[in-house]
């Protein structure tokens, strides 16, 4: 894997989503920062563009709904993967329309969202190309 | 596949017809007022086994959930516990529903299970009423280090579940420490003390001392002190040592508390004394107010062990931290008890052991010994200078190096980190563990995840993407694959186990296996349960592994990844043990496998066992198994049973197949044209019930000949026989012309067969449950798997736990639900006295293919 890393920002304000999720998805060849509180998530975007998100929906202070809205203005290309506890048609179906690449309920395991975030990466790379 | 079923096995339409049904019973009987009407009872009953299922299924999700496969939140604990709770109260309704309201008790057993799980998952200190002030090592409930402390929780574990030799002992829990602080009213006091002490108010010192002061002058409450008094008398001198919580966890307060050694059995109360006072000795305090540990309530047990009079003791490393690339421990040794090495006054001796199997020694530094301390013949310790001969020899031999290695190496392999490890070695040459805790060294670099894509390059992978993951982790070790009795026998530590089937007696070589890889199984089933309380790395459902798999060969196994390589990958296993964090001390994790023990464990096996009541239900899983049995009871109770049917049609069945069948035609099941009592197959209208009884009465299958019963076998199926004589009940079918629900006790069997043959495949199901049986455990589950084998020939779901199994299948085209009733009919026959012939796992396959091929002409599934 010669090409630039891509990427990868992980929201969720239960830590240990992160802990699991960071190693996983480093294995991958993908560079990962987690955050679990939105505005700190926030401020990183602001500072530099991620190729991917994966956040929650449900969180204190801005929730995910929000924060992937907000960082889909800054950077309409990031891909942004939703997980969340409260998995609804209803949630679903605004995630999408908000431009969300795909939608997991949790508990997930780690091999289903790694083959997502891949999928993602995919299709980041054969844009680029 | 044996995986559990994503529906719910009963999909019945029976409502209507019992509706219409209900009207006609009522126009014709009037039911006496006590007692609710059959097609009532069965409608409840038939909820009952649906909620059961589902609390099943729930159960096993959870266990899935523990394995480390999944990332799940406290959200998911707190539905699943809500759901849980939900369909248990509409158990014990349904039960009392059906019983006349005979288990109103149930409801107070729901809250005693449900109220220490709530507890939990608001995160409180557990400290429940049930929780003991003092428990022995070999009972100390694990996963509570809340309750224990670190230490002596680390010790529960590896006696109890890695059975290594651990110097027996007890624990005086953190529920005693509170207990203490009560009775000597001395919880305000050090509330006021430390509080004015963080105000700066008070220096560290004179905090210190009163604190210290309030707790050596109080007096150890009546009932801990008398069961100290109890344990005690097993040994003249005993160790007592700190285990405060939070203690050997991520923070590490070495050698902060205090420990005693070689104190005599009276001064036990008094040194427990002297170790609760070093909760606030000035260096705990500046530490705990350092690490922002104040806001917390300081708890502290404190273990009690037997002194081990030890020939030699010390430390291994399982990490050389000078060279840990090189592969290599270190063992610390020196004569006599530990206290010189501990103290730092003396130079042990430095062995470097490499760390695989055989242990070969790389290099071994003596030291000249100037004294040694050994316990005093009256009491205490005393030190004595070493005779001249013997100042140079080591302290250790080569064999106790390596046992101490081997020893080291699987506490590792449990802990997932490298450890640091006490020991002693006694008189008799017996190595004991004495302590063993993460070792502390500081991270070498911070370097990233080894990235999987450079792993391929560099290795060649033997199995991706199969299988699912029962526990996650990391593995590496020689391939062992067992088959039969003889490979368990000989299964080395540290190997890789790959194994055809996952039955429970693979259980006793789990501990020892570096990683486990089974061609069959569900992550639900009985083998990933130990592999998770083992935290052995697994993989069930790797088909054709023992053919890719070459015993003798070194593999990696690498569950987060789902891949199998060939070869030690180093880089991974290093970067596993020293750099990942281990999912398993996750507090989610933790809380999960608290909580499981509330749920999962079956305690109430037997139905005849004095203990088989609402009080004896222990865990979610005993009261569904309680109220299962009861409702079961309730249907079968014969003088109920007859008082409900008063006036009813109840048929007895007349066939060469002698079952004393009994039939409640509730429409549509039995010729109309029937006269009397009795029945032949042939007047049988009812669909399901006229084929099953077809495959029961094929030629050969109901076997009449005596049956060979070998010693061992009749042995155990003469004690089971006083449970299987006065179990109640008697055959019974329930049918309409397209339904069946039967009941079957045959011999020591109980069979229960669920069917709907609808001409719309959407109404159609088959349940079917089996259970008991003569023979010991072994035998029935080698039998249950055989069971499991079939049905799953025939493409029927199935779970099997021990000797149950279930089996469903949904959905299906009314000739198909015909070919697997006319299976179960030949099952049913066929397993009657199987267990008693099934003598070792090697008759399986054989006689798996001699009953496939025996059904081939009659229900021939190729074509399906």
């Amino acid at each position: 894997m010669a090409q630039n890393k891509l990427r990868v920002l992980i929201l969720d304000d239960e830590p240990i989503v992160c802990k699991r999720l960071k190693p996983s998805l480093e294995k991958l060849g993908f560079e990962v920062d987690t955050f679990t509180r939105s505005f700190e998530a926030m401020q990183a975007v602001e500072k530099a563009a991620y190729d991917i998100i994966v956040t929650d929906l449900k969180m204190e202070g801005m929730d995910g709904m929000r924060f992937l809205q907000e960082a889909k203005k800054l950077y309409p290309e990031t891909e942004v993967i939703v997980i969340t506890g409260f998995a609804t048609m209803e949630t679903a179906k605004e995630s999408f329309k908000k431009g969300v690449f795909d939608f997991i309920a949790k508990p997930f395991n780690l091999n289903e969202i790694q083959k997502v975030v891949q999928r993602a990466a995919d299709k980041i790379r054969s844009a680029g190309q | 596949m044996y995986d559990a079923g994503e529906q719910p096995y009963l999909c019945l339409r029976i409502e209507p017809v019992l509706a219409a049904l209900q009207k006609l019973w009522k126009k014709v009987f009037k039911p006496p007022e006590e007692l609710i009407t059959f097609p009532e009872l069965f409608e409840h009953f038939q909820a009952l086994l649906q909620d059961h299922q589902k609390v099943m299924e729930i159960i096993a999700d959870l266990g899935e959930k523990s394995g480390g496969d999944y990332v799940f939140d406290r959200k998911y604990l707190q539905d699943s516990v809500n759901e849980l709770h939900v369909l248990l109260l509409h158990l014990i309704k349904g039960l009392n529903l059906i019983s006349s309201n005979r288990y109103p008790d149930l409801y107070t057993t729901l809250d005693r299970i449900f109220l220490p799980i709530d507890a939990e998952l608001r995160g409180r200190l557990s400290l429940a009423a049930e929780m003991p002030y003092v428990v022995g090592l070999e009972d100390l409930p694990v996963d509570h280090p809340e309750l224990t402390g670190g230490k002596a929780a680390n010790l529960g574990e590896i006696s109890q579940r890695l059975h290594l030799p651990v110097p027996p002992g007890f624990i005086i829990t953190t529920r005693a420490f509170r207990y203490f602080l009560e009775q000597n009213q001395l919880e305000d006091r050090i509330h006021a003390l430390i509080s004015a002490w963080l105000g700066r108010e008070a220096d560290t010192l004179q905090t210190s001392r009163q604190l210290q002061y309030g707790l050596l002058a109080g007096v150890v409450p009546q009932e801990v002190g008398r069961e100290i008094r109890r344990r005690t008398e097993a040994a003249p001198f005993w160790a007592v040592r700190s285990s405060a919580h939070g203690e050997d966890g991520e923070l590490s307060f070495a050698g902060l508390h205090e420990s005693l050694l070689q104190v005599p059995a009276r001064g036990v109360p008094e040194a427990y004394k002297k170790i609760l006072a070093s909760l606030f000795s000035p260096e705990a305090l500046s530490y705990r107010r350092q690490m922002d540990m104040l806001g917390e309530e300081a708890a502290m047990a404190v273990l009690c062990q037997e002194v081990i009079a030890s020939r030699a003791s010390g430390v291994v490393h399982t990490l050389n931290l000078e060279a840990p690339e090189t592969e290599c421990l270190t063992v610390y040794a020196y004569p006599g008890l530990g206290r010189p090495v501990m103290d730092g006054r003396a130079q042990p001796d430095r062995l470097v052991v490499e760390r695989q199997a055989p242990h070969h020694i790389r290099s071994r530094e003596v030291f000249p010994k100037e004294y040694v301390v050994r316990p005093a013949p009256g009491g205490g310790e005393e030190e004595v200078t070493p005779a001249p001969e013997e100042r140079d020899l080591p302290a250790i031999s080569d064999a106790t190096a390596q046992t101490l290695a081997r020893l080291a190496i699987s506490l590792e392999r449990y802990f997932k980190r490298p450890q640091e490890i006490e020991w002693a070695l006694d008189q008799t040459g017996q190595v004991w563990i004495l302590q063993s805790r993460a070792l502390a060294f500081s991270q070498i670099s911070d370097f990233p995840p080894v990235e999987v894509a450079d792993l391929r390059e560099r290795y060649s992978l033997l199995l991706q993407d199969q299988g699912v993951v029962a526990h996650a982790g990391v593995g590496a070790g020689p391939v062992w694959v067992v088959e039969s009795d003889a490979d368990l026998e000989q299964f080395p530590e540290g190997a890789v186990l790959v194994t055809r089937y996952t039955a429970p007696w693979l259980a006793r070589v789990v501990p020892k296996a570096a990683a486990i890889i089974a061609e069959r199984g569900s992550p639900a089933g009985h083998l990933a349960t130990i592999a998770r309380e083992f935290r052995v790395p697994t993989l069930v459902g790797v088909e054709k592994a023992t053919g890719v798999l070459t015993p003798g060969t070194e593999v990696t196994v690498d569950t987060n990844n789902r891949l199998v390589y060939a070869g030690r990958v180093q880089e991974l296993l290093h970067y596993e043990l020293l750099e990942a964090t281990s999912f398993e001390d996750a507090s989610e994790f933790r809380q999960l496998r608290r909580l499981l023990k509330r749920v999962a464990p079956l305690h109430l096996i037997d139905p005849q066992a004095p203990d088989f009541t609402p009080e004896g239900c222990l865990s979610v899983h005993d009261v569904i198994r309680f109220v299962h049995e009861k409702a079961v009871q309730e249907l079968m109770d014969l003088p109920r049973f007859l008082k409900r049917f008063k006036g009813a049609q109840l048929w007895t069945l007349v066939s060469e197949v002698p079952m004393g069948l009994k039939i409640w035609d509730l429409g549509g099941g039995i010729d109309p044209a029937a006269q009397g009592g009795e029945v032949t197959a042939a007047q049988i209208r009812s669909l399901p019930l006229k084929t099953l009884w077809e495959g029961v009465c094929a030629p050969g299958v109901w076997s009449t000949e005596p049956i060979q019963v070998d010693f061992s076998g009749l042995m155990s199926s003469l004690t089971r026989t006083t449970e299987a004589a006065t179990a109640a009940g008697f055959n019974l079918a329930v049918i309409t012309g397209t339904y069946l629900n039967l009941h079957l006790r045959l011999g020591y069997h109980f069979n229960l067969v669920d069917a709907r043959m609808d001409a719309d495949p959407h109404h159609n199901h088959i349940y079917f449950r089996f259970v008991g049986g003569v023979t010991d455990l072994t035998r029935r589950s080698r039998r249950a798997r055989l069971l499991a084998d079939i049905l799953a020939k025939y493409h029927f779901k199935v779970d099997i736990k021990g000797d149950l199994v279930i089996a469903k299948i949904l959905h299906l085209p009314q000739e198909e639900i015909r070919r697997r009733l006319l299976v179960l009919g030949h099952l049913i026959g066929f397993t009657r006295q199987l267990d008693m012939q099934l003598k070792s796992d090697e008759d399986v396959p054989a006689y798996l293919a001699k009953f496939l091929e025996r059904l081939q002409p009659l229900v021939d599934l190729e074509g399906s």
